[in-house]
């Protein structure tokens, strides 16, 4: 009778021992010890020490239980998660079948059904119960939900944590040598498990379309006690609900609580700035993205949290798939672009200047800060470079484009092809995915080029260097013709939009265009005539190209032809907004211009006659 | 200064100001200044080992195999369990700056042991300052030609003048990463299929401007993988980055590359590959092209110098740094001027030294030789026993196709009791025939798995099955093997047991010992079914064994044995049998057609002339034959268990019409697994001889004849009542029942 409660007062001692070293801090290695030392003293430990007391049994099981939890909590910590659900399992048989209960279901709910029943109102229970909020972490962890529902677990531990737990709450206090202390208190386990459950469950029934039952399900998880981090996502996702619902404003009600609640729920921000984007709110949206990059930018505070918390760490519960699409955020770089591509199209220029330069040098940077998110992924370099060459010409910065066009130009010339093939859109189609996914494709790169020269063309323009606007526009000029494509019957702008084709017919608009306009400054009308109405071909709709055409002719006298030459092009009304179309294939704003009113004058000059 | 670092070492870096060396060890990354290995402070060794361990540690990263500096950024590569881990920390805080994973795949490693991956940097030569004229190292990055480096790590790497690591994982890719843009991805650019061992640039034209134009890869059986920039021909054709590969002979230990030549070690010797040059203005057809490549590949040079484990590049014109396997690190004065001798010159040094080289070379040549010599014998010897093994597969599978020929290669059986240990024990004892041209040698295995076709299930819920396995060394043609092994003891048989032989050939016992050692080598197996053999009940009732002729000598021994077998099976059907004694005794007969008997061929065989007495022939030849393999010995039936009689028709005199078998005994198990044996017995002269009728064919036949009859009849209503229908159906009933097949 000594010599095993002898044992029984050791094991507690090193029981809390551990506990309590954990709790100080030594982290990762008292996980391995700790599972080690379970395990061997799981074999020592005697199955059914004394057969004649009903006290010591229960003493010993309470005891074994507890070490059991704590265990289980460290696999589960370490994300083993079969390991830790065999452990429990195999842990519960046993103790039933101490208390001499027959073999169990090997399915885990009716496993754990007939385990609550058998252990009944005893001492047992309240240890079977922190076994079974273990594989309910572990069904959590694992996107179990049909199951946890299935055992209403949500509902069983509501009414658990309002009775049963007072009574824990002053029988500790007996000696705390003689009771195996928990690695995580189970209070707090149950809390965060019943939160987590109820956000994993309201993003999977948003997921499914199920908006109003989410937003039920998330307004009543807003009141549990929970750490801010997880409030904010009850919030956030009932914001989202709400927005599914087509309840914009109050959707933005709720993300503003999210950020009230905590203020590093980027996701929040984001979600707003979704929003404002929908709404058509350019200046808040704008305003949105700028907080978001700063926020996104900061360095992140680590939040305090209660003991024991920090061992289940909540994105270790939260893994749905679901879920982390929802709270998914773009990296900071991607933010910080979407700023200044929205700041150059609605005319706050110089700020997007700004926001580009920096872009730039981020990426230059060796700092790898803030890309580990996941999200649309940045559009290829090139690409970036066109677009801040684009932002630096309306922001009167010639010389800066030109570097970058340069630059462009320096690094992807040599690695054009002789002779490209434009696929038709639909050709493509099929090989889309396959080919045309390439990293660097020979009609991508042989389009940045064009691009990169329509651009020098463009700031020669600006600068008034005529011949030299002439020789970039031919350069650009001459790059496109080498695409070789098979026109369809009607090709018309609207099927073609956004496609390389378009992109293709635009830059040769634009680059005869810039030619023909150049050579009309330089007085050599015939050529010039020639070009604006190449362009016109090349891409019906270009105003710049309509317009100085019209003047050519009237210069050359033609002037019934200037007048409808013009009008057509005033009554042109184009088949997409210019926004849709990257920002540096949109008419120049810096070259010579026309003014409307004049020309006006004119017709009426001429109509009376 | 020596310090002890608390594990193997996996790799080794210095900073790129030389203070400090970085050195992985033991999922840990330190940090040791180089000035404290110069200095002559010479420390305690117990005391010394933790606090290297405290002070110079760095950051901790499992699995850390090799590591990489690339400006301020310290890159590790590591291995955790199915992933590939690149992990970038800042050289100076060690904060985690990024971290990217790629799923592992199917390591070709044998040994087990981790070798170092290899790591290194590529910048793109215009995104650097000119460097120092004669090396296209700097700061520990090779550097490549631009149209190479845009080719191969796209545009953005290029516009953002980002070193690229590249690294050669043991599963044969070859991965690289841009560190910018920051988010770029790990992307694979090759497979060599093979752990990579080495990864070099070579500046195969260098012509002065310091950077190389072919990115080399060499993995560990010998495949090496150029990788260039392909200019298109005349006619437009477009650009390509070109992957030659080529396979020189492996293993390679470690290589090294300078401008025109590859170095490798193959353990046993060193080797210059001279590269093949990519002259970008020949425009040669590729095909042409890619032959001389090729050739050029497959002609490495010996520069006879074994054992190296390690090279260094040539720093001067014309040499290199070896260190050997014993612990040595040679310099190796490469051969200046290859063309003027078919031999290149052997390593060598000033002065009189030159004898003692060439002598150690010889030994090493020779050393070389015999091991080669020993290996091909081996490797013969191996051959020519797979050989066998095929002919012998190819002979057993092709009569399985056939059908149930005579297989060459055969097993009988037979049955019977034995005591052992005081205990009682049905054996059977299987006799391999060997009749095929082929010698089954050593690394066969006779593998006997003996299952109870029913029985009472075991705990795990499977029925339990016995296997046993002979493994015997070389069986010659003509040649037969017997093997005994217990089918159960008296006591807890459940019979019928059906065993199935087969021959097994592991592969492991080809390789050998040295083999078979291996941690990681999953036994390959060969097996081919022979034939299935069924014990039942009438064999467990043999009282002799066949050699003793006619006459039962009903040895006690064997009759206890049956006797204990009986009552065991008596046991186990409750003591309700016993208690019943006369009334509880059960019975079940066959009948068997007369006409039947006649024909089957059996029974033609055992009695040729005069009219025999067909029941004692049919019990005779219950209990004789070999059918299935099994042969047991014959016995009377002794009242208790057997009864046969000849049941005499009416018709005729001198031969019955039928003979029916009844079994009879007070144990209802008994009684059905011999009704059992004895059916089994009976249906397969029925399958096997197809003319014959057995049973009551005919009158089956019949009476199927006369149900379809008043079938039709009944359907049409032609002439006929219902009444007759009803008749005729009814008398078909009784005949049934008055000629049954099965009494019990």
């Amino acid at each position: 009778m000594h010599q095993p409660l002898s044992l029984f007062h050791k094991w507690i001692q090193e029981n809390n021992e551990l506990v309590n070293k954990w709790k100080v801090g030594s982290q990762q290695l008292s996980v391995d010890h700790y599972l080690h030392m379970y395990f061997i003293s799981l074999l020592s430990f005697p199955q059914c020490p004394c057969p004649a007391g009903i006290a010591p049994i229960a003493d010993h099981t309470q005891l074994e239980l507890t070490v059991v939890y704590n265990a289980g909590v460290c696999l589960i910590a370490q994300s083993q998660f079969l390991e830790a659900e065999s452990l429990l399992t195999k842990a519960t048989e046993r103790i039933l079948q101490m208390t001499g209960d027959g073999p169990f279901a090997s399915d885990p709910p009716v496993f754990w059904k007939t385990a609550l029943k058998s252990v009944g109102n005893t001492a047992l229970n309240r240890c079977v119960m922190h076994l079974l909020c273990l594989q309910w972490a572990i069904w959590l962890a694992t996107c179990k939900l049909q199951t946890i529902q299935e055992l209403q677990l949500l509902s069983v531990f509501e009414t658990l944590s309002s009775g049963v737990w007072d009574e824990e709450g002053s029988a500790p206090r007996t000696k705390s040598s003689d009771i195996a202390l928990p690695v995580m208190d189970q209070r707090r386990l149950i809390e965060l498990l019943q939160i987590c459950t109820f956000i994993a469950q309201g993003a999977e029934r948003l997921s499914e379309g199920r908006s109003s039952e989410a937003l039920s399900g998330l307004q009543s998880a807003s009141s549990l006690p929970a750490p801010r981090t997880l409030i904010s996502y009850t919030h956030l996702l009932s914001g989202s609900c709400l927005a599914h619902m087509s309840r914009p404003q109050m959707a933005l009600q709720c993300y503003r609580m999210a950020l009230e609640t905590d203020s590093q729920c980027v996701c929040a921000l984001y979600q707003s700035m979704l929003i404002y984007r929908q709404l058509g709110n350019t200046q808040a949206e704008i305003q949105a993205l700028r907080l978001l990059h700063s926020t996104l930018m900061l360095p992140a505070a680590k939040e305090p949290s209660p003991a024991g918390v920090h061992l289940l760490p909540s994105s270790l519960l939260l893994q749905s798939q679901s879920l982390s699409s929802l709270l998914s955020v773009p990296s900071a770089l991607s933010v910080l672009h979407s700023l200044a591509l929205k700041c150059v199209l609605h005319e706050r220029v110089a700020e997007g200047v700004e926001y580009y330069l920096d872009l730039l040098a981020a990426l230059h940077s060796e700092d790898q800060h803030g890309v580990h998110a996941a999200g649309p992924p940045l559009p290829k370099l090139p690409e970036l470079y066109l677009q801040a060459g684009a932002a630096l010409l309306m922001a009167r910065r010639p010389a800066d484009c030109m570097a970058l066009c340069d630059e462009v130009i320096t690094t992807t010339l040599e690695l054009l092809p002789g002779k490209v093939v434009l696929k038709e859109p639909e050709e493509c189609e099929a090989e889309t995915r396959a080919l045309c996914e390439e990293v660097e494709d020979g009609v991508g790169m042989l389009l940045w080029v064009g691009a990169a020269y329509l651009l020098q063309g463009h700031c020669h323009t600006h600068l008034r260097d005529w011949k030299q606007a002439v020789t970039t526009y031919t350069r650009c000029f001459n790059l496109l013709v080498k695409v070789r494509f098979k026109k369809r019957g009607d090709a018309d702008m609207m099927s073609m939009q956004g496609t390389d084709l378009c992109i293709l017919q635009r830059l040769k608009g634009l680059s005869l265009a810039g030619r023909g306009i150049s050579f009309t400054q330089t007085d050599q009308l015939r050529e010039a005539l020639r070009d604006l109405q190449l362009s016109i071909q090349a891409f019906p709709g270009g105003t710049g190209a309509g317009l100085w055409c019209g003047e050519v002719l009237w210069r050359l006298g033609r002037k019934q032809e200037a007048v409808a030459c013009w009008e057509r092009t005033w009554s042109f009304t184009p088949h997409f907004s210019e926004l849709s179309l990257a920002v540096y294939l949109q008419e120049p704003q810096s070259g010579p211009l026309l003014d409307s009113t004049e020309l006006r004058r004119r017709i009426e000059e001429l109509s009376p006659i | 200064v020596v310090i002890a670092c608390p594990g193997p070492v996996t790799d080794l870096v210095e900073s790129h100001d030389k203070r400090f060396l970085f050195v992985a060890c033991a999922c840990r990354v330190y940090r040791v200044s180089s000035q404290l290995l110069e200095s002559r402070y010479e420390p305690s060794s117990r005391r010394w080992r933790d606090e290297f361990l405290s002070i110079f540690l760095a950051f901790a990263e499992e699995g850390v195999l090799s590591l990489l500096l690339v400006g301020s950024v310290l890159l590790t590569l590591s291995q955790r369990r199915s992933s590939w881990t690149l992990t970038l920390y800042g050289s100076s805080d060690y904060e985690v700056l990024r971290s990217v994973s790629l799923a592992s795949g199917v390591v070709h490693n044998e040994t087990g042991t981790r070798r170092r991956p290899p790591l290194t940097c590529v910048r793109s030569s215009a995104a650097t300052p000119p460097p120092s004229a004669s090396s296209s190292v700097s700061d520990g990055c090779l550097c490549l030609e631009p149209i190479l480096f845009k080719r191969l790590f796209g545009i953005d790497a290029a516009l953002a003048k980002s070193p690229v690591v590249l690294c050669g994982l043991p599963d044969g890719r070859l991965c690289f990463l841009p560190l910018r843009p920051p988010g770029s991805r790990l992307a694979v650019l090759h497979s060599l299929e093979q752990p990579v061992v080495f990864v070099g640039a070579s500046g195969v034209t260098d012509n002065g401007r310091g950077h190389a134009r072919c990115l080399v890869a060499v993995g560990e059986q010998g495949k090496v993988v150029l990788i260039q920039a392909e200019k298109g021909g005349a006619e437009g054709g477009a650009d390509r980055t070109g992957f030659t590969e080529g396979c020189v002979p492996g293993p390679v230990a470690c290589g090294c590359v300078d401008e025109k030549r590859l170095y490798y070690s193959t353990g046993s010797d060193l080797l210059v590959l001279d590269l093949p040059e990519e002259s970008p203005e020949r425009d040669g057809p590729s095909v042409e092209k890619s032959r001389v490549t090729h050739a050029a590949l497959q002609s490495p040079s010996s520069l006879n110098v074994c054992r190296v484990l390690a090279l260094a590049p040539p720093t001067r014109e014309v040499e290199l740094l070896g260190l050997s396997a014993r612990g040595q690190l040679q310099r190796i004065t490469l051969p200046v001027d290859r063309g003027d001798a078919g031999w290149p010159n052997a390593p060598s040094t000033p002065g009189g030294r030159g004898v003692r080289d060439l002598l150690s070379a010889i030994g090493d040549v020779c050393e070389r030789a015999a091991a080669l010599k020993a290996a091909v014998k081996s490797k013969n010897q191996i051959l020519r026993r797979l050989n066998q093994v095929l002919n012998i597969c190819f002979l057993l599978t092709a009569d399985t196709n056939t059908g149930e020929r005579d297989k060459p290669i055969g097993c009988r059986a037979t049955a019977s009791w034995s005591r052992l240990l005081e205990e009682d024990s049905l054996t059977l004892t299987c006799v391999l025939d060997n009749s095929s041209p082929y010698v089954l040698e050593r690394g066969w295995t006779l593998s006997v798995a003996a299952s109870p076709l029913s029985g009472p299930p075991a705990a795990g819920g499977q029925s339990p099955s016995a296997h046993f396995s002979f493994p015997f060394h070389g069986l010659h043609p003509g040649e037969t093997l017997e093997v005994s092994l217990p089918l159960a003891a008296a006591g807890q048989s459940s019979l019928p047991v059906t065993a199935s032989c087969s021959l097994s050939f592991s592969l492991a016992g080809l390789l050998g010992e040295e083999a078979a050692a291996l941690p990681g080598l999953q036994p390959g197996c060969v097996s081919l079914p022979l034939n299935t053999l069924t014990v039942d009940w009438l064999h467990a009732l043999r009282v002799t064994s066949p050699a003793h002729g006619k006459t039962p000598p009903q040895s006690g021994n064997t009759s206890d044995a049956i006797q204990a077998f009986l009552r065991s099976r008596r046991m186990g059907c409750g003591g309700a049998a016993e208690a019943g004694g006369e009334r509880g005794r059960h019975a079940a007969s066959v009948r068997v057609s007369a006409e039947s008997l006649r024909d089957a061929r059996a029974l033609r065989a055992s009695d040729a002339d005069a009219p025999p007495d067909v029941g004692l022939s049919l019990l005779e030849w219950l209990l004789s034959e070999a059918l299935g393999g099994v042969s047991a010995g014959r016995r009377r039936g002794d009242g208790n268990v057997v009864v046969a009689e000849g049941r005499r028709g009416e018709e005729e005199e001198t031969t019955p019409t039928a003979v029916e078998v009844q079994v009879e005994s007070s144990s209802v198990a008994a009684v059905c697994g011999l009704h059992h044996a004895v059916l089994t017995r009976i249906q397969v002269p029925e399958v096997t001889e197809s003319g014959a009728l057995s049973f009551s064919m005919v009158s089956r036949e019949r009476l199927l004849q006369r149900i379809q009859q008043s079938r039709v009849s009944g359907a049409f209503g032609v002439g006929v009542s219902t009444g007759t229908v009803c008749q005729s159906l009814l008398s078909v009933y009784q005949e049934l029942r008055e000629n049954p097949l099965i009494v019990i």
